[in-house]
């Protein structure tokens, strides 16, 4: 193939991969199609259920601003880039980031546009510290991430990469989540936990084959539901972006605070073996679906056919 | 691709992203880890007519210029079509070769002295303010040293390896309290420090012009506030040269001359930042280093710059 060719034909491919999670979003997700005009969480209204053993009540379809992990705004979002109407804010290190709000600005290619997407999403200061001699891995899996990625070709993206739940069933005794599959930034497999809250212990680190979405065991510290999990591979990474991998040896910690219709997650990641210290996430806050008729639409199937036409490092 | 159906998605997509609506500018200065200043709000600049005039809008107009040239201010149509540009520079890792010089035999500050062949890795980071610099001398009949040295907010330490001192028995790292200031303002005389600084200055920055370039004088904050930067832009809007100053004595050492030269984007996986490839340091006229930089990865990657315990034991000493 001549050279100019082949590049123009792979740009475009990686082009229209990069438009895929908005526009699946738009017909798939069964929310209200937002239009972000910032980043800041959604404010929670109305009061909070409550089951008639005293908890509150997470049931419900948490996909309200109907992109949870889609699109630049809730990736800055989860990234904690706070963006205002006329500032910006690093909620994690307090430093104010120069903004200029929107106006008429020159027309940008589909190439430009996804170039600073992924300036966009890696700006935040919340990083995990690893230990020094695994700096240089975690640049390499970033800057390779088309091929290390291994969500990609369509494996489980794993726990917490996949994040907040789109849906969540609660009973006394167990908890089921659900995430459905082209779960934006990470194009993946539909994918389900069912979590004990029965009060049991975990089995025993050695006794488990370790999984993507490990072991998971639910409790209440107050009003915050806390999902226990060991028991992993160790092939998946644990956030979006990164290149964050981890050893079999993570142990995660989930918190799912419920308030009116928001629900706020939040995961702490501790992995002696390779991490300093443990890392939690930006607080991501989901909004309850409003349709009270909202079901979650099946997932279109993942089929990875780009790989072999991207001929450059760019992310998508 | 996940069908041809998709295709026609992504279409009606990128119509979405060409319609941003118009609305007005405000440009909010970067604290660079302190309060912000009063000034970092800008007047809505209107036409500049006058590239000679000093008045905010003017001041805010050439910042925006400067920022979006370097790909510093930037926004995406990727599902974000309708928020505003923001400074998305944090990390970058920089590769470069060439010249330093020692002190001169009598050493005078700025006289060259024996020339150096230098190899050089810098990590460096703006939120924290960070900078991690390695660096091989060889040549003029001494034996090659290496040295890293690095700085965030107030603590700087030297290592022995790359993140010494963060584990036992891996390396060591001498704190280096005294640096603090010098390797901070190596970080702030960078092209993008230059621009955010001068945006944190607020209405402390004043535009002019010299032999038609445009000229941005300011003061930088924190330790570094007795400290007025002079940055000179090129034709096409470029950080094309900058000088310090001061009527500090404390920072009569600091002062320094740097020209950078050849802006293109030198990272492997393409940024739209823009990045010197040709920087030039002098100090009393006499060049102190002269590099060509190799590659310039500024996808903000993953650097970090965690403090070892002693060095802060030593910071509150």
């Amino acid at each position: 193939m001549v050279p100019h060719i082949r590049f123009f034909k792979s740009a475009t491919i990686a082009a229209l991969l990069c438009l895929l999670p908005a526009a699946i979003s738009a017909q798939n997700n069964g929310g209200p199609r937002m239009d972000h005009e910032n980043t800041l969480p959604p404010t929670p209204t109305g009061p909070t259920p409550m089951t008639p053993d005293g908890h509150p009540d997470l049931t419900g379809l948490w996909n309200g601003l109907a992109d949870n992990l889609l699109g630049v705004p809730n990736q800055m979002h989860n990234v904690g880039i706070e963006v205002g109407a006329d500032a910006t804010r690093d909620i994690h290190s307090g430093v104010q980031i120069a903004t200029w709000p929107l106006q008429k600005r020159t027309r940008q290619n589909n190439e430009q546009n996804e170039r600073a997407a992924t300036l966009l999403r890696r700006m935040g200061s919340n990083r995990p510290i690893y230990k020094p001699q695994y700096w240089q891995r975690v640049k390499d899996f970033d800057a390779n991430s088309n091929e290390e990625d291994p969500s990609n070709n369509c494996m489980p993206a794993g726990v917490p990469r996949m994040g907040v739940p789109s849906y969540i069933a609660q009973t006394p005794s167990y908890l089921v989540f659900i995430y459905p599959g082209q779960g934006g930034l990470i194009a993946t497999a539909t994918s389900y936990r069912m979590i004990p809250t029965d009060g049991r212990k975990h089995t025993n680190l050695e006794d488990l084959d370790g999984t993507w979405n490990g072991e998971s065991i639910g409790h209440w510290e107050g009003d915050t539901m806390v999902v226990d999990s060991i028991g992993f591979n160790s092939t998946s990474w644990f956030d979006q972006l990164g290149g964050y991998f981890h050893s079999e040896n993570m142990h995660v910690i989930e918190r799912l605070h419920r308030d009116g219709n928001t629900l706020t997650w939040t995961a702490t990641v501790e992995d002696p073996d390779v991490l300093l210290e443990p890392w939690t996430t930006t607080p991501r806050v989901v909004l309850l679906n409003p349709d009270p008729k909202a079901v979650l639409p099946e997932s279109l199937p993942c089929s990875e056919r780009d790989f072999a036409h991207v001929v450059t490092k760019e992310h998508h | 691709m996940r069908g041809t159906e998709m295709k026609v998605l992504a279409k009606s997509a990128l119509m979405i992203a060409v319609l941003a609506p118009m609305a007005f500018q405000i440009v909010r200065g970067q604290s660079n880890g302190s309060k912000p200043s009063a000034g970092a709000r800008f007047a809505a600049p209107g036409a500049m007519d006058d590239a000679t005039g000093s008045g905010a809008s003017d001041v805010a107009k050439t910042l925006k210029t400067a920022a979006e040239t370097v790909g510093l201010a930037r926004w995406s149509g990727v599902g974000g079509q309708r928020l505003p540009e923001v400074d998305v520079i944090n990390t970058m890792e920089i590769w470069a070769s060439g010249t330093c010089y020692a002190l001169g035999p009598s050493n005078k500050p700025g006289e060259s002295g024996p020339a150096f062949k230098a190899e050089y890795h810098i990590a460096l980071g703006y939120n924290p303010p960070a900078m991690r610099v390695e660096m091989t001398r060889s040549g003029s009949g001494a034996a090659a040293q290496h040295t890293i040295e690095v700085v965030r907010d107030k603590y700087a330490w030297d290592e022995s390896e790359i993140g010494a001192g963060l584990i036992p028995g891996k390396g060591t790292a001498t704190p280096a309290m005294a640096a603090v200031n010098n390797r901070l303002l190596q970080l702030w005389l960078l092209p993008y420090g230059v621009i955010k600084a001068a945006l944190a200055a607020g209405d402390k920055t004043k535009l002019s012009t010299e032999s038609g370039a445009a000229v941005l004088t300011f003061p930088l904050s924190g330790p570094l506030a007795d400290v007025t930067v002079k940055a000179t832009l090129d034709a096409e809007n470029e950080v094309a040269k900058v000088e310090t100053r001061s009527d500090n004595p404390a920072f009569s050492d600091l002062l320094t001359e740097i020209e950078y030269s050849d802006y293109k984007d030198h990272g492997e996986i393409a940024t739209d930042v823009k990045s010197p490839g040709h920087i030039v340091r002098k100090q009393g006229g006499h060049p102190v280093l002269d590099v060509q930089v190799k590659t310039w990865d500024a996808n903000n990657p993953y650097l970090v710059f965690p403090v070892p315990e002693n060095v802060k034991q030593a910071a509150s000493h």
